[in-house]
């Protein structure tokens, strides 16, 4: 009777709401990590295949092997601490049944005993728990490690999706395992051995009681399958069809400026209550389903606790004179029968109200499943810090095989050098400088950088050499100087004055010191891709890999900015720029025309 | 703790119906459930006593028993009803709180709408309506309708059983589940403070890492990096474990306390019987009602734990939250010439002038053109032109009057901006730009899709009827581009301030959809921030931000 399911309404509705969280990333405002996530909603939609469902039961027993011994010591615990009930009902019937007979029995003692009882049984219960937990800890911990350790090592964005659909996935929804080894597996462990145990105490009492017993208990595993089927269906029609409302509230407070702008605040409230309405009669209509299969089958437990209830009501004032061994049924076996039976069935509504958190964990572990088959090229090397490599900085491409089949024509590029790749849009200049980099490795042929081959045991080195500026400046959520040297010694001061950046800097709230975050904190387009530029520059890097360095500037900031580059090319760095920008690639020594080769 | 009962009292007021019904049905619940337990217990007790008595033949067993059968059945439907409306109750507390916080937000000033569009700040933010949602469903509804039922429970065991078992059980709970409740909350509304910080800061690091993998790799920081995730996340697990543990001992603590209440009113009422106060049937009640009453405080251990964490969420988002919903304010009404008089413009949050002394007039059907490096404030005058940027020093005045006395109605009526990142939301094309006009019909959206040279694409596809995704997805940049002009049009504005409007199109489209803006509102007033040749050309002056 302690295990009443007190938690059970509300764990309902919030697994169903929990499992609709989704990718905070969407609200991201750079195109790489929009692109992504578009691609991890549609994914999302394929849940019901049948073969991704077996793949992520294997996902789940899998992900739950850390935690498998403290889980098993966890069910034993739990059995233990629900079987200490009967002893306490036979106390119980022990005192009430001696003020009956008259058989003396001390009040202080029956009720210190019952309460001392009563705490081993908490004790443990907490016990039980704890291991649950220290299971449910290491199931999330080990795989949340494997994320880490996972995207840590690949080259690009997984097809799964981007920084907001791995974080989603890392952070949120892996917690949604903790229920299911913390409740639904105690619960199940429950029901496979303490009905077991009362019926064979009410068969000791009398074989009447255990053939209520019998009959009405198999007909709880039949409305358990039923309960099953109506909240697995529920929560997973909650999942394809219904947008959550914090999906369109995100949505909306992403458009405030627009929204304020076309003065549509008083349609998009209407539209929003209306949206929201519409949900909650949904919602409801679902739960509403998940509920009363539950209570059908609360009601069978109520009517097999009655018919136990009549028989020994009616046995003890005599009315029944079988079902008990050796005549009729004595007052306390009476009261230790009537105590037992609820007991009989409440692992199995336990169960039943746990079985929202088994239906959250396999969700869980079917986007794993998908998570796991999205491969991608691995990042040649670790990206820690290294001494620099050594020899000229030259790179020679040979014969390297794009990913999707393509072969690159051979390029050779001398130590202070100063190269424009130029080619239609989508010929792969951003692949041929990740190729440089190290960032990808080719799928055939080689790259050769300062006369050694590129791979694993050099690539931190080469990158020790290397200043880069991406094509979509993304600021990390740290202070702008954290940010422009990452860990690199350097003049700073100097590099902000060739970005032609300084003062932007110093017009900032606190200068160097301004966290920026991902939004940029109020700068420009061109303002941030000057940043990148004073960081690409700032440790005096002896190569410079820059992909459109003056894309979408005005023509101010692109001569600022081409100026800042060649300025690092006249010291002597060996300079890489894709563009299509003519006017840069003209002032480069050397232009290299990749052709698509289709 | 104000925060909290601010919150509560929003979702009360907006929701008075659903609050009560589904406090009432907790109550009935719970009562049932205690009545349910000592009847029964009396009842076996009261039988086994009359058939060793020899009084089997005349003990009413009818009426008791169908009393048990009505409470066993009543009870399972009347927590059928409570789930319902209790759900119910959460669901309107949700959207209540969703929609306030949407006003809220609307009303607030353009810095804070742009630092909430962040991806993290919105995670925070639903992080913690989430956490609200809950106020009703676990906090206020348990504790209002288990204080009820043991107070109830009190005045009949004093009627039936005596006032030493009632009293020993109303006090037992009460001041046990108070202690427990209170060493708990004051335990753990630090550590879940901290818990949630830490993973806000394991969220963002990942995020970092994902998305600037290649910059970290280049730098030689992406293990670095890795190892600063791990961190977060060793400390949020810590933290965890250390609110687990509490939020454990608090259910540990609870249960003991209910054993420890039942096997004082077992003792109590063993004792009383012996003696000859009451009957052994009066004492078995009081065990069972004892014992049945611990379902009135175990559902507070999620309380308990959960109460820091709620107080945190309130005291954030009751700032946010709009009390009353914004009415639409007065309108003014005036026509004529933009005139900007000496204006200065500070910078976003800062002190720094990025517009000095600007003096500039567009008239009725004039086109000017900003021109600048960028970052010299021509995107900050627009937004000080549409009322959204303090004016630090000087004047802007539309049609004599200036902005500042323009309600926010009447200026959204004459003024239209097309910022320079927009906004789309998921729909279909016609409900896109239906934001800006609901009235409008399918020919008029036609219309305006020509002027912008966006007709022919979306007829190739679905039309009107052409789904767009979240975030503007499924079109290109340019098409985004030319839908978010289109029903900035539609707004048919006196003055139109665009933001660099043909980025992402080609010279002859960029020049056609210009063209097609000056036929579509042919006596606008129209100011641009441009920094390509095709749109300085298009203007009627150039006016350069040094």
């Amino acid at each position: 009777m302690g295990q009443v399911p007190v938690a059970a309404p509300s764990r309902v509705a919030k697994r169903a709401w929990l499992i609709q969280i989704r990718p905070p990333g969407r609200a991201g405002v750079y195109p790489v990590a929009e692109k992504h996530d578009q691609r991890f909603s549609v994914t999302q939609r394929r849940r019901t295949d049948s073969s991704a469902q077996s793949a992520s039961a294997r996902t789940l027993h899998d992900l739950l092997r850390p935690g498998r011994r403290a889980q098993a010591r966890s069910a034993w615990l739990s059995v233990a601490a629900q079987l200490i009930w009967p002893v306490q009902a036979a106390l119980v019937a022990h005192a009430l049944g001696g003020l009956l007979t008259g058989v003396d029995v001390s009040a202080l003692w029956a009720g210190l005993g019952f309460a001392a009882l009563g705490g081993l049984r908490v004790w443990l219960g907490l016990l039980a728990e704890q291991q649950a937990e220290a299971a449910a800890e290491a199931v999330v911990h080990t795989a949340r490690a494997r994320i880490l350790a996972a995207e840590t090592g690949r080259a690009e964005d997984s097809p799964f999706g981007g920084a907001g659909a791995i974080s989603a996935l890392a952070g949120e929804k892996l917690d949604m395992l903790a229920p299911y080894v913390t409740r639904f597996a105690p619960a199940r462990a429950r029901v496979m051995v303490v009905p077991l145990v009362i019926l064979a105490l009410a068969l000791w009492q009398s074989w009447a009681v255990a053939l209520v017993l019998v009959v009405a208990g198999p007909l709880i595993p039949v409305f358990m399958a039923l309960v099953g089927f109506a909240a697995k269906e529920a929560s997973q029609r909650q999942m394809a069809e219904i947008g959550s409302l914090n999906d369109i509230l995100v949505e909306r407070l992403s458009a405030l400026v627009d929204i304020r702008l076309l003065g549509a605040e008083q349609a998009v409230m209407a539209g929003f209550a209306d949206k929201a309405g519409d949900l909650r009669g949904r919602t409801m209509a679902v739960l509403r389903v998940a509920f009363l299969s539950s209570t059908v089958l609360e009601l069978f437990a109520a009517i097999g606790v009655a018919m136990v209830a009549v028989y020994v009501g009616f046995s003890l004032l005599g009315a029944l004179e079988f079902g008990a061994w050796g005549g009729g049924l004595s007052a306390p076996a009476g009261i230790f029968l009537l105590l037992l039976a609820p007991e009989y069935f409440q692992p199995l509504r336990d169960l039943s109200a746990a079985w929202h958190d088994k239906a959250g964990a396999e969700a869980v572990a079917a986007e794993l499943a998908q998570w796991q088959a999205a491969e991608t090229a691995s990042l040649l090397g670790q990206g820690a810090g290294a001494a620099p490599l050594d020899g000229p900085a030259g790179i020679s491409l040979r014969g390297c095989v794009l990913p999707g089949g393509r072969v690159l024509d051979d390029i050779d590029i001398a130590p202070g050098e100063s190269v424009a790749l130029v080619g239609p849009s989508g010929v792969g200049k951003t692949t041929t400088l990740r190729l440089m980099a190290g960032l990808l490795a080719p799928e055939g042929g080689g790259v050769i950088v300062a006369g050694q081959p590129l791979d694993e045991r050099t690539a931190d080195a080469w990158r020790a050499r290397i200043g880069w500026m991406p094509q979509a400046p993304h600021f990390l959520n740290a202070s702008l100087l954290h940010n422009l040297t990452l860990g690199r010694d350097g003049d700073l001061a100097k590099a902000l004055e060739q970005a032609a950046v300084a003062d932007v800097v110093a017009a900032l709230p606190r200068g160097l010191h301004t966290r920026l975050g991902e939004t940029g904190g109020g700068l420009s387009g061109g303002e941030a891709r000057r940043l990148t530029l004073a960081r690409a520059i700032h440790a005096a890097p002896d190569v410079i890999i820059a992909d459109e360095p003056t894309a979408d500037l005005d023509p101010e900031t692109a001569r600022l900015v081409a100026e800042g580059l060649l300025a690092q090319a006249a010291q002597g760095a060996t300079l890489i720029v894709a563009t299509h920008d003519s006017g840069l690639a003209a002032r480069m020594d050397r232009v290299i025309r990749l052709e698509g080769a289709a | 703790m104000t925060a909290l009962w601010h919150i509560f009292r929003l979702i009360l007021r907006e929701q008075p119906a659903a609050l009560w019904r589904g406090a009432l049905l907790s109550l009935v619940v719970l009562l049932m459930g205690v009545a349910l337990l000592g009847l029964s217990g009396w009842f076996i007790t009261a039988a086994a006593a009359a058939g060793l008595a020899g009084l089997g033949a005349v003990f009413d067993v009818f009426r008791p028993s169908a009393m048990v059968r009505f409470l066993a059945l009543g009870r399972a439907a009347a927590r059928y009803g409570e789930r319902v409306l209790t759900h119910d109750a959460t669901l309107r507390a949700l959207e209540v709180l969703r929609l306030r916080l949407l006003a809220g937000f609307m009303a607030a000033s353009h810095a804070r709408m742009i630092r909430i569009r962040g991806a993290q700040a919105l995670n925070r933010l639903t992080a913690d309506i989430d956490a609200l949602d809950g106020v009703p469903l676990r906090l206020i509804l348990p504790v209002t309708a288990g204080v009820l039922t043991q107070l109830v429970a009190f005045a009949v065991l004093w009627w039936l059983v005596g006032l030493p078992v009632a009293a020993w059980i109303l006090v037992g709970y009460v001041a046990g589940t108070a202690l427990v409740f209170w060493r708990t909350v004051r335990h753990t509304a630090a550590l879940s403070r901290r818990a949630e910080a830490a993973a806000q800061a394991f969220r963002s690091r990942l995020i970092d890492l994902v998305r600037a993998r290649s910059d970290l790799a280049i730098y030689g920081r992406l293990a670095a990096q890795a190892q600063h995730v791990q961190a977060a996340d060793d400390r949020r697990r810590d933290l965890r474990h250390r609110q687990d543990r509490a939020e454990r001992r608090a259910g540990a603590a609870l249960q003991a306390v209910g054993a420890l209440v039942a096997g004082g009113a077992l003792w109590i009422g063993v004792a009383l019987a012996q003696v000859g106060d009451i009957t052994p049937a009066l004492a078995a009640l009081g065990f069972f009602a004892a014992l049945a009453l611990a379902e009135t405080v175990l559902p507070l251990r999620r309380a308990a734990s959960d109460l820091g964490r709620m107080i945190e969420a309130a005291r954030r988002v009751s700032r946010d939250i709009a009390t009353p919903l914004p009415a639409a304010r007065a309108a003014g009404s005036a026509e004529g010439d933009l005139q900007i008089e000496d204006v200065t413009l500070h910078r976003p949050m800062t002190r720094t002038p990025i517009v000095s002394t600007l003096s500039l007039s567009v008239a009725p059907g004039e086109c000017i053109a900003i021109t600048g490096p960028s970052g010299k404030g021509k995107s900050t005058l627009l937004l000080a032109v549409a009322g959204l940027h303090p004016v630090a020093a000087g004047r802007i005045a539309l049609g004599g009057l200036p902005i500042t006395d323009w309600g926010e109605t009447a200026l959204r009526r004459h003024v239209t901006l097309l910022p320079q990142r927009s906004a789309l939301m998921a729909g279909t094309v016609a409900e896109t730009l239906r934001l800006a006009a609901p009235e409008a019909g399918d020919e008029t959206l036609w219309q305006v899709l020509e002027a912008v040279r966006l007709a022919p694409v979306l007829r190739a596809r679905d039309g009107l009827e052409t789904k767009i995704g979240t975030r503007g997805a499924g079109l290109s940049g340019g098409e985004g581009r030319r839908l978010a002009l289109a029903r900035a049009l539609l707004r048919r504005p006196k003055l139109l301030l665009l933001d660099e409007p043909t980025e992402g199109l080609d010279d002859p489209t960029a020049g056609a959809v210009l063209e097609g803006i000056r036929g579509w509102l042919p006596r606008a007033a129209i100011l641009i921030a441009a920094h390509r040749g095709v749109e300085k050309a298009f203007a009627d002056r150039v006016v350069g931000l040094e």
